[in-house]
């Protein structure tokens, strides 16, 4: 900055650090209740440093059960939530840059029309128009099934856009010299713009897996059948048991285990994960 | 062996605006043919009919006889350089230069022959495993010769190739491409609006104005017998001085007041031209009589081998520009004598604009 | 773009999928929540009874619509203020601060990628009036803290849950914002003798407004139609009516209250806003980008 200041330094780091510890503050309390039996929590409040229980807790949740009548363990609900938040990640981007492809290097009657339809999905999230999507689901039986859970997802508008304004900025040139170099609509795709969109196909993914993972309502209203359990919903089944009898050590455990996997993407991924924010928002 | 002719060809937009009317060229095998004009005359747009990027509405396109009318541009045979070169930025340059040979099937030993071949020749041997991002202007401009060349196609399509390079590296690349041409004999189509390129580069150039050709000829036939007033406007530097005149009665009459003799015999209103070189300075001794007309100085240009003096003549609005070699220095304002001999004048009919 | 393919049917095929999709999960359903919207239905769906916009007379006369727009609109601009005010403060500090932003950037973005869910219960036992350790230390400066019971101690709950999630997301915007400030900006106005102060509230929060217009809008949706999890997984829409916001109220009289009816015609008003709301988030970004 332009003045040397030095308290104003050591004051943002304070302020910076005060938001960190607020931040982490949850995490840390929830990380040592996972630790403890759960008869700590019957005397009263859960303590500041952690238990020796961890290692059995986690033990149990991960591979045994859950717990708190969820009997499935946690590894197997995360190979669910694995499968769904991939298949919506994949989903979405595959369908989305072919129609970004056909949008933009096609002249076709009604595209603009086409245009308005993807655009209106995003004036309709599931959340909205729940009872109605979850009737056309079950009629098509397809309760309790990895289809049902991913495929209603799948289409976006976001995306779309997205991949559309990069091409967009694809100059014309590079198109024709693919045509003489005898590159038709195919192969022009898989040469040329699939590799050129690389980047944008990362960042996106990496926003997407977290929204895939992150599905709760729908996986919790079309899923009965606890084969098909994705670990997020399964927190809301495991905090609905009788008032006082819920096991916060093995909530806390799952709940850790339930957003390890998108934290560490969106860390290990930083760099992605601020493109894809930013670029889908714009 | 590839000849190319265009019969008649014409373009004609769907929301009707005719860009090109109708172009009849013959380019022999080996020609190298320079399409130039202002900006909007349509020399892009005939380009890219011959290379099939756009539609080509009446008249007839053939390539060593087959008429290409409606084949894909990457059936035509022919190959391409951009303006902004067009390089694939994920692909390295060699792959850039095989990606069209991979198109077309053809084995690998091959490709590798090819490319690298290409790229000894253009002086890119060190250069082809990088990406286009990591080279110079120049460099990037070889890279999209290079993938013409190595496809060896009987046509060369280039859309004003220089006109990103800086001017040192634009005289430098004009000479190579004119060379490289040469050697490997292949026909050539070449845009540019730049017409020091198109004389310098070109076997015969095409002069388009709103989609009309408006002259085709060697750079030297154009530049000594221009067919219009606007081929004369266009070709050469500065501009020839164009000026409406009257001819009648073995006079040639401009503005109120100046009177040339001539041995004309037609009485007609024309445009007269000359060049600024061809215009003589008499010694300021020599007396009015002998002086064409009086120029009055306006401004002045050195250019150390040559200066070019601005001035306005007696009831004439336009300006006047006359090339003298070596350094001159009149002063503002002050008067020049100046003769103008008529056998380097340029007569066009003033309704017909066509040449007299 | 003028260059394309000239292709007829390809560009059907390659649309398809997307269409496809469109039509089956979002469009069809919307079209039957219309329709229901004017129909009465027997809670097992067994016979219905066009009813024309008694639906919608029934919901604007119901005092608890009326509830639950209050709790929605109090839940989402908490949220959206907070979150911006908190994630604009930390922006402001990490932008000084230039060689330990990243390391900063890092410890404050991941909570995005916790499900809200998992943020709603996670708070919850923070707050839980036996064990959660925060009420217990409410408790030791004289103040009862329970959201089981107390309506205004569960509000504060869901919108602590919803803005703690969601300041990464303003955080990151806003530190590219001022990341966009011209330096020379800061320069001028530094050499025409403004404090950083005051620098900061007459150059750089008013280069700032779109960035922070663009949130305000970003975070009511996300209030809005986003935070559906926090509520479900803490408090379920209660005490009472406390905290149930019109998204959860569709679900709520839907699938538990089985009024069909009633929350068809909650999705089609909420469709309705969530119309508005994206035409005023694209009237926004329209200015930079161009169809």
């Amino acid at each position: 900055m332009i003045e040397n200041r030095p308290w104003l330094t050591v004051l943002s780091h304070i302020i910076l650090l005060l938001g960190v510890c607020a931040v982490a503050l949850p995490i840390w309390i929830a990380l040592v209740a996972s630790t403890h039996t759960p008869e700590a929590f019957v005397q009263g409040v859960i303590p500041l440093w952690f238990g020796d229980h961890g290692a059995e807790t986690w033990g149990k949740v991960l591979f045994s059960a859950a717990g708190n009548g969820v009997d499935v363990p946690v590894w197997f609900m995360m190979m669910n939530s694995l499968i769904m938040a991939l298949a919506i990640a994949f989903g979405k981007i595959a369908i989305s840059i072919i129609s970004a492809y056909a949008i933009v290097f096609f002249r076709f009657p009604m595209r603009s029309l086409c245009f308005w339809i993807i655009f209106m999905t995003l004036m309709l999230p599931v959340e909205v128009r729940i009872m109605p999507t979850y009737q056309v689901i079950s009629d098509l039986s397809l309760l309790n099934s990895y289809t049902g859970l991913a495929l209603p997802l799948i289409a976006s508008a976001t995306a779309t856009f997205l991949f559309r304004q990069s091409f967009l900025t694809i100059p014309g040139e590079l198109v024709e010299a693919a045509r003489i170099d005898g590159a038709g609509p195919w192969r022009f795709f898989f040469d040329i713009l699939l590799p050129m969109s690389r980047t944008n196909i990362a960042a996106l993914f990496v926003i997407l897996f977290i929204y895939g993972w992150n599905q709760y309502l729908w996986p919790l209203l079309i899923t009965t059948d606890d084969a098909y359990f994705t670990l997020v919903m399964s927190i809301k089944r495991m905090v609905s048991v009788a008032d006082g009898a819920i096991e916060w050590n093995s909530v806390m455990a799952t709940t850790m285990l339930a957003m390890l996997p998108p934290v560490i993407v969106v860390v290990g991924m930083q760099k992605l994960f601020v493109k894809g924010l930013v670029d889908s928002e714009k | 062996m590839a000849e190319v002719i265009l019969k008649e060809v014409g373009k004609t937009y769907p929301n009707g605006f005719n860009a090109i009317p109708a172009v009849d060229l013959h380019i022999a095998d080996g020609e190298f043919i320079v399409l130039v004009g202002p900006s909007g005359c349509g020399k892009s747009t005939l380009l890219r009919m011959v290379a099939g990027l756009e539609s080509i509405t009446s008249g007839e396109l053939t390539i060593n006889g087959t008429v290409m009318n409606k084949k894909e541009p990457a059936d035509r045979d022919i190959a391409m350089v951009f303006q902004n070169y067009a390089l694939y930025p994920h692909m390295t340059v060699f792959n850039n230069m095989a990606y069209g040979l991979k198109n077309r099937g053809v084995d690998k030993a091959t490709i590798l022959k090819k490319v690298n071949s290409v790229g000894d020749m253009l002086g890119l041997e060190e250069l082809l495993d990088r990406k286009p991002k990591q080279l110079s202007g120049g460099q990037r401009q070889r890279v999209a010769m290079g993938r013409a060349m190595v496809r060896d196609p009987q046509v060369f399509l280039f859309d004003e190739p220089l006109s990103n390079l800086d001017a040192k590296l634009r005289v430098q690349m004009r000479v190579e491409i004119r060379q490289l041409q040469r050697k490997l004999g292949t026909t050539t189509l070449y845009v540019t609006h730049d017409q020091v390129e198109a004389m310098t580069l070109a076997d015969r150039l095409v002069v388009l104005n709103k989609g009309n050709a408006e002259q085709i000829g060697t750079p030297l036939e154009l530049y000594e017998r221009p067919a219009t007033p606007f081929v004369a406007a266009f070709i050469g530097s500065p501009s020839m001085n164009l000026l409406d005149a009257k001819v009648a009665d073995g006079v040639l009459s401009i503005g109120a007041n100046i009177r040339l003799a001539t041995d004309l015999s037609f009485n007609k209103n024309v445009v007269w031209g000359i060049r600024p070189e061809h215009l003589e300075c008499l010694p300021e001794s020599a007396p009015n009589e002998d002086a064409d007309f009086i120029l009055t100085v306006q401004a002045v240009e050195s250019l150390g081998a040559e200066t070019l003096i601005y001035g306005t003549l007696e009831g004439v609005e336009t300006i006047v520009v006359v090339r003298l070699s070596g350094p001159h220095s009149p002063e503002l304002g002050s008067q020049m004598k100046l003769k103008a001999p008529s056998a380097k004048w340029h007569l066009f009919d003033a309704s017909t604009q066509q040449r007299l | 773009m003028n260059v394309t393919f000239p292709h007829r049917a390809l560009p059907w095929l390659l649309l398809l999928p997307q269409l496809a999709v469109t039509a089956i999960f979002f469009l069809w359903p919307a079209e039957k929540a219309v329709e229901q919207a004017f129909y009465q239905e027997d809670a097992f769906g067994l016979s219905r009874e066009f009813v024309g916009l008694e639906n919608f007379i029934d919901l604007l006369t119901d005092p608890y619509y009326y509830e639950s727009i209050v709790v929605t609109l109090i839940f989402s601009f908490s949220v959206a203020f907070l979150g911006i005010a908190v994630a604009l403060a930390l922006a402001i500090m990490a932008n000084r601060v230039i060689k330990a932003q990243l390391f900063y950037q890092t410890l404050l973005i991941w909570p995005y990628a916790v499900a809200p869910a998992l943020a709603g219960v996670i708070w919850w036992i923070m707050f839980d009036p036996s064990i959660g350790p925060v009420a217990q230390w409410l408790k030791f400066w004289g103040i009862q803290w329970n959201h089981y019971l107390n309506s205004t101690d569960a509000m504060i709950l869901v919108v602590i849950a919803a803005t703690w999630k969601q300041i990464s997301y303003n955080f990151l915007f806003f530190l590219a914002g001022l990341q966009a400030v011209p330096k020379s900006l800061i320069e001028a106005a530094a050499i025409d003798g403004a404090s950083p102060i005051k620098r900061f509230w007459t150059i750089v929060f008013p280069l700032l407004s779109p960035t922070t217009f663009f949130l305000l809008v970003v975070n009511l949706v996300y209030a809005f139609f986003d935070t559906f999890g926090i509520i479900d997984a803490t408090t379920g829409g209660g005490p009472g009516q406390s905290t149930k916001i019109m998204v959860y109220k569709v679900f709520d009289d839907g699938f538990i209250g089985l009024d069909l009816g009633s929350s068809a015609a909650q999705s089609v008003i909420l469709m309705g806003i969530v119309g508005i709301m994206t035409v005023i988030q694209f009237r926004f970004i329209e200015r930079k980008v161009q169809y």
